[in-house]
């Protein structure tokens, strides 16, 4: 329950700042930025998204925090390690070390 | 290790142990989806990162979203999805205040986005399969293109359909006040899930 007393505007107050954001990235193709930045700022964009959901429709905020580490490390860093695992570069530096 | 030297470790792992009985202070129902939902996640997380390296050594350029996708379209199913992430979460909280009548209209209404979000996703496959999508190929450029379209979003998809068969249990089960409130919160983050892999699916398919 939020400050104002009703239950239910955390969840309206997150779906419009979730589709604030989403036509913001929409829009974000046409003001021609450098790919880097737009690549950041999408990235950047689709995190807060992902914490939104993750926070308030999903609760880890008023979880423990021992949930919330829990799930998020677990994915991240997962990720991070198939990413490299996979990527190109890491077969060449492990081709590289074994020669 | 003895088993004399094993027992006399205990006391001292005991003393660092601060989580007590329920580490998480959920419900071994919540704590088990939860470990689903991360389970799961990494199986999106592993096609994401297949779908990162096949472009990243394409040969060939990789065709311009705009140019194959209506970005206007997957902006829609975006709304659908978001929204009907909203009224889920309604319905959770009405279920746990006991508004019972709420908490299965917001059900209805999130099924009827489920529906909406399968049917726009129909489409899209329909209208790229007519102009020659394939997984072995396309009109495009890269067949990996298509091969990862066609596999991130069907798992996807196939998340959806799944998440509205669970609702549409609870939905009937609610309504015949047999689900507890924890019942529909168990739907609810399954539901949150689904939206919150379309999340980076749309960043990292569709805009990037």
């Amino acid at each position: 329950m939020d400050a104002t007393g009703n239950p239910y505007r955390i969840y309206r107050v997150t779906w419009i700042i979730l589709l604030i954001i989403t036509v913001a990235m929409l829009a974000s193709e046409s003001f021609h930025l450098p790919r880097i930045f737009l690549i950041v700022f999408l990235l950047a964009f689709m995190m807060v998204k992902a914490s939104m959901i993750g926070g308030n429709f999903m609760h880890l905020r008023y979880e423990r925090p021992s949930l919330a580490v829990m799930v998020a490390a677990g994915i991240l860093v997962t990720s991070l390690i198939l990413y490299s695992f996979i990527s190109r570069e890491f077969r060449h530096i492990v081709e590289r070390l074994s020669n | 290790m003895t088993q004399a030297e094993a027992a006399a470790h205990v006391p001292a792992l005991e003393a660092h142990w601060g989580g007590g009985a329920s580490p998480f202070g959920a419900t071994w129902q919540k704590t088990m989806m939860w470990i689903f939902i991360v389970t799961d996640g990494l199986l999106f997380s592993g096609l994401l990162c297949g779908y990162g390296f096949v472009r990243h050594v394409s040969p060939v350029p990789w065709p311009h979203q705009s140019e194959v996708f209506s970005i206007p379209f997957i902006a829609l199913m975006t709304f659908i999805l978001i929204t009907s992430s909203m009224t889920m979460g309604t319905a959770v909280t009405a279920a746990r205040l006991g508004d019972r009548r709420r908490a299965i209209n917001n059900l209805i209404f999130t099924i009827v986005g489920g529906f909406s979000f399968l049917a726009c996703q129909a489409y899209e496959w329909t209208h790229l399969i007519r102009e020659g999508a394939r997984l072995t190929g396309n009109p495009w450029g890269p067949p990996q293109f298509t091969q990862s379209f066609f596999i991130l979003t069907g798992f996807h998809g196939s998340h959806v359909f799944s998440g509205l068969v669970i609702l549409i249990i609870t939905v009937i089960r609610a309504a015949m006040g047999k689900t507890p409130a924890q019942g529909v919160e168990l739907a609810g983050l399954y539901w949150h899930f689904v939206d919150l892999v379309w999340v980076f699916i749309f960043t990292l398919f569709y805009l990037l």
